[in-house]
C-alpha cells in the first residue's frame, strides 16, 4: 500500500491533518496510509514511505531532511503553508497522490 | 517589505537550524524526552499528597495511618527527584546513536562518569549515594558529564586503539572488549577530574559547576527581562513562520525544567516554594493556547467571523487550540509573515507573560507547585492542578484579556477576508 508520510516538531499538529486527509482517502475510495510523526523519529519511519511531506513550521529543515534521506529517493516537500492552516486535507491528498 | 523578509528569512533559518540541529542540544533533548513519562508521574502523584483542602491530612491519615502520604512521595524520590540520573542516560545513548557507537555502553560509561565525581557520604557503617546529587542541582553537571564520556568513547575509539579479536571469536565476546579501552579511559579521564577537584577549594565537581555554570544560568533564565527577551526571539521566529517554541525550548528546557523541579522538591516538603519562572510558567500561563495566546484569536473566529475562511478555522482550530496546539491557526489565519497580525501575537505574549509574574510575585496567585504537567493540558485544568483555583481564574483572565487585544485585529481581518469572498 502506499504511504504518505508528514512530519512536523511533535506530530501533533499534523496529525490533524491527518485524519482529514484519512477522511479523503475514504471519500475517494483510494487505499493509503497516512502517518504523523516528529522530526527526531523521521528515520525510524521513512522506509516504507512513498512520500514524506513537511509541516511549514518546520521548513527551515527541508535541506537537512532532503540530504540525509537523498537515497530513498521518493518525493519530499514543504507542505504550503495556507493548505496546511486550513488543514485542506483534499488538496493535500491530491497533490500527493499525483507525485507517487 | 517582501525583499526584506526574505532576507529575515534568510538570517533566521541558519539560527533556527543551530539551535534545533545541534548535536549536544539535540541529544540533551532526546534525553529530557525519554525521561518525561516518568518525570509527569512521579510528579503529577505529588498532587495528592499535597491536596490544599482543609482537613485533608487528617483525613487520610485517620483512614491509612501515619504513613499515608509515601504512596505518593516514593514514586516522586524515584523518579523527578533524582532527574538527573535518567536525563544522563538518555542524553548519552541519543548522543552514541548520532555517533553510531554502542548506545548501551555509552550509557553506562555516562553514569558511571558522573558517579565517579560524586563523593559518596558515609555514616557509621552505613554508605550511600547522596541522592540530591542526581536532583536538579546536579542537572548540568549530569549533561556535561554524558556529552563528555560518549566524546571520550568516540575519540578512543576514533584512534583505533581497541582490543582486536581475531575473526573466529564469537561477537559478543568480541564486543565485549572493543568497549574495555575506551571504557577505561573515559573512568581515568574522570577520575582525575574527581581527584583535582578534591584538591580545590570547590570540594567537588557538583559544587563547582553549580555555582559558577548552572545558578548563574538559572537565575538569568528566570529572570522577567530575560523571559521578555527569550519570548519576543520566539514571536520573531514565528513571525517568519520558523517552530520558536521548539528553538527556544532546545536552549531553555533543560534550564526551566531544573527550576520546576526545584519546586517540586519545595512542594513534597512542605517547603516555601522558590520559582516563579519554569517550564509550566512558560508553557501552561504565558502560552495560553499555543505561542501568541492564539486560543483569544480563535475565541474572535468562533464567536463573531463574518467571513466563510474564518468561520471554518475557528471551527477547525477550536479544539485543537484547548489543548496549546495552534499551527492551524499560525498558518491558516495567516499570522505568519503578516504584520497586522504579529502585534497582537507579540502583545499577547507579553501581557500574558506579565500579568502571570506579577500576579504570582505578589502572591496573588501562587507559584506553581513543581508539577511537571504535558504541554497540551488544557487551560483552567492546568492552572488548577499547578496553582490552585487561584491559577484557574488567572488564565480565564488572561484568556479574556488576550481576546480583547485580538479583537480589534481580527475585525480588520475579518473584514477583508469577507470583501475578498463578495468579490469572488
Amino acid at each position: 500500500m502506499k504511504k504518505i508520510l508528514l512530519v512536523c516538531a511533535a506530530g501533533m499538529s499534523t496529525s490533524l491533518l491527518v485524519n482529514k486527509m484519512k477522511a479523503e482517502s475514504e471519500a475517494i475510495g483510494e487505499q493509503v496510509a497516512i502517518e504523523a510523526v516528529a522530526k527526531e523519529t523521521l528515520g525510524e519511519h521513512i522506509d516504507s514511505a512513498n512520500i514524506v511531506l513537511i509541516g511549514p513550521q518546520i521548513a527551515y529543515l527541508e535541506d537537512d531532511i532532503k540530504t540525509e534521506f537523498a537515497d530513498k529517493n521518493i518525493p519530499i516537500n514543504v507542505l504550503n503553508t495556507v493548505d496546511y492552516g486550513m488543514m485542506n486535507g483534499k488538496k493535500i491528498l491530491t497533490e500527493a497522490l499525483t507525485q507517487i | 517589505m517582501d525583499k526584506f523578509m526574505a532576507s529575515m528569512n534568510k538570517k533566521l533559518i541558519p539560527i533556527a537550524k543551530a539551535f534545533d540541529t545541534n548535536r549536544y542540544l539535540d541529544a540533551i533533548k532526546n534525553g529530557f524526552f525519554g525521561v518525561m513519562p516518568f518525570l509527569i508521574i512521579g510528579s503529577f502523584l505529588l498532587i495528592f499528597g499535597n491536596l490544599p483542602i482543609e482537613g485533608y491530612p487528617e483525613f487520610m491519615q485517620s483512614i491509612f495511618g501515619a504513613g499515608w502520604d509515601s504512596i505518593f512521595n516514593i514514586p516522586f524520590e524515584a523518579t523527578m527527584n533524582i532527574m538527573t540520573l535518567f536525563v544522563i542516560m538518555g542524553t548519552a545513548k541519543s548522543l552514541a546513536k548520532h555517533y553510531k557507537i554502542n548506545e548501551l555502553n555509552a550509557s553506562i560509561a555516562a553514569v558511571v562518569a558522573f558517579i565517579i565525581l560524586t563523593p559518596f557520604i558515609f555514616a557509621g557503617e552505613e554508605s550511600g549515594i547522596p541522592t540530591g546529587a542526581f536532583g536538579a542541582t546536579g542537572l548540568f553537571l549530569g549533561l556535561i558529564s554524558a556529552i563528555v564520556s560518549v566524546e571520550i568513547l568516540r575519540f578512543i575509539e576514533g584512534k583505533n586503539i581497541t582490543i582486536k579479536m581475531p575473526p573466529s571469536v564469537p561477537a559478543n565476546i568480541s564486543s565485549s572488549f572493543t568497549s574495555l579501552i575506551p571504557s577505561f579511559f573515559v573512568i581515568l579521564v574522570f577520575t582525575i577530574i574527581r581527584l583535582l577537584f578534591e584538591g580545590s577549594g570547590f570540594g567537588t565537581a557538583q559544587n563547582f559547576i553549580y555555582q559558577i555554570l548552572q545558578a548563574p544560568l538559572t537565575n538569568v533564565g528566570s529572570s522577567l527581562p530575560a523571559m521578555i527577551i527569550i519570548n519576543l526571539f520566539a514571536s520573531l521566529l514565528w513571525a517568519f513562520g520558523i517552530h520558536g517554541t521548539v528553538i527556544i525550548g532546545a536552549i531553555m528546557d533543560p534550564i526551566w525544567l531544573s527550576l520546576t523541579a526545584e519546586n517540586a522538591t519545595a512542594f513534597a516538603a512542605g517547603a516555601n516554594i522558590p520559582n516563579i519562572i519554569n517550564t509550566e510558567f512558560q508553557s501552561n500561563f504565558v502560552q495560553l493556547g499555543g505561542a501568541g495566546c492564539t486560543l483569544g484569536l480563535v475565541i474572535c473566529m468562533v464567536f463573531v467571523a463574518k467571513s466563510k475562511q474564518y468561520k471554518t478555522l475557528g471551527k477547525l482550530s477550536i479544539a485543537p487550540s484547548i489543548f496549546n496546539i495552534n499551527e492551524p491557526v499560525i498558518f491558516g489565519t495567516p499570522i505568519i509573515l503578516n504584520p497586522l497580525m504579529l502585534i497582537p501575537f507579540v502583545v499577547s505574549t507579553l501581557v500574558a507573560l506579565i500579568i502571570t509574574y506579577f500576579t504570582m510575585a505578589t502572591g496573588l496567585v501562587p507559584l506553581t507547585n513543581g508539577v511537571n504537567l504535558p504541554w497540551t493540558t488544557p487551560p483552567i485544568i492546568s492552572g488548577f492542578l499547578l496553582s490552585g483555583w487561584r491559577g484557574a481564574t488567572l488564565q480565564v483572565i488572561t484568556t479574556l484579556i488576550t481576546t480583547a487585544i485580538w479583537y480589534p485585529f481580527f475585525r480588520i481581518s475579518d473584514q477583508r477576508a469577507r470583501q475578498l469572498e463578495d468579490a469572488e
